[in-house]
């Protein structure tokens, strides 16, 4: 296989999902009443990329070839488009569209599951279950994308009167950022493989490409580290500095946590 | 004070001797004095350094010199780096914030006096014990970051290494109580209206920079700690001929070592950022810009540590994403570079004494952060690492950036602590010299870097060119310590003769000038009323105010804790020295295939033990419980049972070790057992002091301190007993059940 094989003709064309996008973003234009503003064009972005990330090679690499390209899919799913879904969602109604128990609402629950996202998935027996059972591997995806957004809501969810106040929310961004370079450097220094499956790729075609571009299975490995670890905490400082140019921008107005008389309302 | 008693008869009991006594300055907890007494110790040991600096560049004066021997001159630099950073640029950036953090704010003192004067005492304590290293057998000789294994046993037997080792902890204890005081009191103590939003800069960078040491250090105490163990108790953490990683020690080091950079600079872009407006007379450009560049530095200062290490030879991934991120951090730099550029723009500029060391600043910065860019290109690391171009750019840095930032400061503020201008004349000689004296020391070295002169070796062959270059350096350095000897002449004439003046000489915007000078114990007398950055500036131009929007003021802040801020504080602090720790232990355990000696942990037995100490949690939660409904017999009992079961888990880790060292297992049998007795006796010594916590807490309540509803104390300590009770999870978690093969 060469490399322009690789990148035009292992697109899944996967019919369910292009069904899927395609519903997505109609519901999508139901939600706003057809009033599409620049906001749209956040929620479109992420529906592409979600497309981009299943289906793409990126999507064809990370079932058990390449453990970097894995892990790019495992970023975009949590770290990208959730917070592209959401900051695209217009103002909500009156009603919830999605009513979510009040624990699970908590910044600590929400942080909790952007943190463990990321190590769940890393453990190594269900990592390389992931990698090499196809449901797992749409169950993983799925639960990543649902745990992106509950971690993304106290930031730049739909509800402005639960989101986190800037400077909590920098607390709560910085610590994630910890989260994730601590398994990344984990990930970059182990010697032991994280997800051994990517150690012996199933499709034995693009074995030859990747020995050629000198990427060993150890080499693969660090570079997915080092993916976890460093652009994972610029996303994380780029919604920090995003967070202080809110903080800034509205003088005299706090921003602050859901306080008890509005939750009993 | 006993009032029953019999009145003092000493002198220094009397309120009006009690002023200005010698024994009065060391007993203060005046934010203000300590302030002082920072600045003064930070001056004393510059002197130090210094000297040391200069005998340096004696020996370098002409090829193949042999005024030093070479062991002499590892001790002379080793000496003078370690001072430079940890005497010299860290306390007298602290002095000044501990001066100037509560005036901006409009508070009477820091959040804790008497942690604050605890931190100061730890740094002249810290210098006497680095300088120990003299009497007792030499002082070390491995360069400001020790790397193993040079500063192992074998390679330096000497006891230089322990002192340096005691004295950067000490220090490091005091600068993180500081830095816990200054988070808390900008947290705590802002007056009203002095929101978040409108903080001075210089406070702003503080607090930022507070947080860098408070997570920064602990990286430094785990690897030093390590290190103490490996000469001590014969551990070899960092003995690769025996199976320990000479890589790891630069890991941790460089995880403290480069925010370290970052917090000897950010203040003095703080000190920057006060100076270049007032004496522009204009409002700094893009005041969120800044404030938001210091926050973005801050956390990509943790990320990019591994640029030291290029030469090390991590691999090409490691290599390239640290260079991207390494050039990124200067894109937030930039930032303030321009800022300050554009706020002298147009603006009505004052060439004050300060204001040019503010300019020198933005040209000197600039040229030591651009070569530190360089570096970011692996290439180019890689061949000039080691040579004098780093020793030229880390002087950029830190003289011509760090140091201008503290000269400008101190002829900035020097009128507010005093109450007298410094000479402005001799102040221009002043500047002069140093400019001129600093670009001819370290300007020529990028030169001799680049032709291959190598760092840390005492003397040099006869090469073309070098011999004048080195005389040039030479020479500057002498005009540096000349000028040095202006500035004590100038604050020398100055303290006696110097025009006096009054609250706000420079017709400067912040709080610190709308109280005398120097300002009265208690700061100030009457706050103005703050509506804006510059509250002078509103007070002098009611019409013109910068926030003229009153109606937007609806500023709700919430009052904050400040005791359970301090702890949450010094747990975070805490928090990271575990996970260091941590890491150590998996990095020596799991990666080995044998795991020598944790066949004999025996998780059942210590998941008894652990079951106790988590339950003393609960327990503790009870009490509290109880003395919220004010059952005081209650909280006793559950106070007393939480002791109990905290005294049980010692037991247990007494008898567990008990039983390994009848096994023969010592902290120096291999690294098994040098990382477990580190990381549970470094728990079990948090668990002692947690232990001793609660005795006093136990001590209060039997006193009756909490009658009357004031339970912070109780708060504060429960806190800390459950964070102690985490880690324990967190220690259990790894060493019993993950890392125990059967």
């Amino acid at each position: 296989m060469t490399l322009r094989q690789l990148l035009l003709s292992t697109w899944d064309w996967n019919l369910l999902l292009i069904a899927g996008c395609i519903a997505a973003l109609f519901f999508y234009a139901i939600l706003c009443k057809l009033k599409f503003s620049g906001k749209s064009v956040f929620f479109i972005n992420g529906v592409v990329l979600f497309f981009v990330a299943l289906d793409s090679p990126i999507s064809f690499l990370a079932k058990g070839t390449l453990f970097s390209a894995h892990m790019i899919q495992h970023l975009l799913l949590v770290l990208m488009i959730p917070p592209l879904l959401l900051l695209g969602l217009p103002a909500p109604s009156h009603r919830p569209i999605l009513s979510l128990a009040s624990w699970i609402k908590h910044p600590l629950a929400a942080w909790v599951s952007g943190a463990g996202a990321m190590w769940f998935w890393h453990i190594p027996a269900i990592c390389d279950a992931a990698a090499s059972n196809e449901f797992i591997h749409t169950l993983q995806t799925f639960s990543l994308l649902f745990l992106g957004i509950l971690f993304w809501r106290p930031i730049v969810g739909p509800h402005i009167e639960e989101r986190l106040s800037s400077l909590t929310g920098i607390l709560y961004l910085f610590t994630a950022c910890i989260a994730c370079t601590l398994l990344g450097i984990w990930i970059s220094f182990s010697t032991l493989s994280v997800c051994p499956v990517f150690m012996r790729p199933e499709d034995p075609s693009v074995s030859p490409l990747i020995q050629g571009w000198g990427l060993t299975p150890a080499l693969d490995q660090q570079i997915g580290g080092l993916l976890m670890w460093v652009p994972t905490c610029l996303v994380y400082l780029g919604a920090i500095l995003f967070l202080l140019y809110r903080f800034y921008r509205q003088p005299g107005k706090v921003v602050s946590f859901p306080s008890k008389e509005k939750r009993k309302k | 004070m006993n009032r029953t008693s019999s009145p003092p008869s000493v002198e220094i009991f009397h309120a009006k001797n009690r002023e200005n006594n010698f024994f009065s300055w060391i007993a203060t907890v005046d934010h203000k004095r300590i302030g002082i007494l920072y600045l003064l110790t930070a001056f004393f040991f510059f002197g130090v350094g210094g000297l040391e600096a200069l005998v340096m560049r004696l020996q370098l004066m002409k090829p193949n010199n042999n005024l030093l021997s070479p062991d002499t001159y590892d001790q002379l630099f080793t000496m003078h780096g370690t001072t430079m950073i940890f005497l010299v640029v860290m306390p007298t950036l602290i002095g000044f914030a501990n001066y100037f953090v509560p005036l901006m704010i409009g508070a009477k003192d820091m959040a804790f006096p008497r942690l604050n004067a605890m931190g100061y005492w730890f740094l002249p304590f810290g210098g006497l014990l680095l300088h120990f290293s003299l009497l007792a057998g030499g002082a070390p000789s491995v360069g400001w970051f020790s790397y193993a294994p040079l500063s192992e046993t074998p390679f330096a037997s000497s006891p230089g290494v322990d002192y340096w080792i005691l004295a950067l902890f000490a220090l490091g204890i005091g600068s993180i109580a500081t830095a816990i005081n200054l988070i808390a009191t900008v947290l705590c103590l802002r007056a009203p209206g002095m929101s978040i939003r409108r903080l001075p800069l210089f406070t702003w960078m503080v607090f930022i920079n507070s947080f860098l040491l408070m997570l920064a250090i602990p990286a430094l105490n785990a690897a030093i700690i390590m290190l103490f163990i490996d000469r001590q108790l014969d551990a070899h953490f960092f003995l690769p001929s025996h199976g320990g990683s000479a890589i790891l020690w630069q890991h941790f080091f460089w995880t403290f070592g480069h925010p370290e950079v970052y917090i000897m600079v950010l203040p003095a872009f703080g000190i920057i950022s006060e100076v270049i407006p007032v004496f522009s007379r204009k409002p700094i450009f893009g005041y969120e810009f800044v404030a938001a560049s210091t926050v973005a530095i801050a956390l990509l200062s943790f990320g990019v540590w591994a640029h030291h290490m290029f030469a090390v030879g991590l691999g090409q991934p490691m290599d390239i994403f640290f260079a991207a991120a390494s050039m990124l951090i200067a894109v937030p730099t930039g930032v303030k570079i321009f800022n300050w550029s554009a706020t002298l723009w147009g603006g009505s500029i004052r060439m004050t004494t300060s204001m040019l060391f503010a300019v020198a600043f933005l040209l000197q910065f600039t040229i030591g952060g651009l070569s530190g860019v360089t570096f970011a290109v692996v290439p180019i690391d890689w061949q000039v690492t080691d040579t004098y171009y780093v020793v030229a750019h880390f002087h950029y840095v830190l003289f011509g950036g760090s140091l201008f930032g503290v000269f400008a400061g101190i002829y900035y503020w020097f009128p507010k602590m005093t109450g007298r201008l410094l000479s402005e004349s001799i102040g221009k000689v002043h500047f002069w010299l140093t400019v001129i004296g600093f670009n001819m020391a370290f300007f020529v070295q990028h030169f001799l870097g680049l032709m291959g002169m190598t760092r840390r070796v005492y003397t040099y062959p006869d090469l073309p060119g070098w011999e004048l270059l080195n005389m040039i350096s030479t020479v500057g350095a002498f005009l540096l310590g000349i000028s040095v000897l202006v500035l004590v002449w100038n604050i020398v004439i100055s303290l006696r003769r110097g025009a006096i003046v009054g609250g706000n000489p420079w017709n400067a915007w912040t709080l610190e000038w709308a109280t005398s000078s120097p300002p009265a114990k208690h700061n100030f007398d009457q706050l103005p009323p703050l509506h804006g950055r510059r509250p002078l500036w509103d007070l002098a131009h009611p019409e013109n105010r910068d926030e003229p929007d009153a109606s937007r003021e609806k500023l709700k802040e919430t009052k904050m804790d400040k005791n359970k801020i301090g702890m949450m504080c010094f747990i975070a602090s805490e928090g990271f020295f575990f996970i260091m720790l941590l890491i150590a232990y998996i990095f020596y355990n799991f990666n080995q295939l044998t795991n020598p000696g944790s066949q004999w942990l025996n998780p059942i037995k210590t998941g008894l033990f652990t079951f106790c100490l988590l339950s003393s949690s609960v327990t503790y939660w009870l009490a509290e419980k109880k003395l919220e409904t004010g059952s005081q017999k209650g909280f006793l009992l559950w106070l007393a049972a939480t002791l109990a079961l905290g005294g049980a888990f010692m037991a247990g880790q007494g008898m567990e070790y008990w039983e390994l060292f009848q096994k023969g297992l010592r902290a120096g049998t291999n690294l098994f057992s040098a990382s477990f007795f580190m990381v549970t006796g470094l728990h079990g010594l948090h668990v002692l002091i947690g232990l001793v916590c609660l005795l006093i807490v136990l001590g209060a309540a039997l006193a009756g301190d909490f009658k009357n509803g004031k339970t912070a104390m109780v708060k504060t300590v429960g806190l800390y007993w459950h964070f102690v009770d985490v880690v324990w999870i967190a220690v259990f978690t790894t060493i019993y059940i993950v890392g125990v093969r059967t």
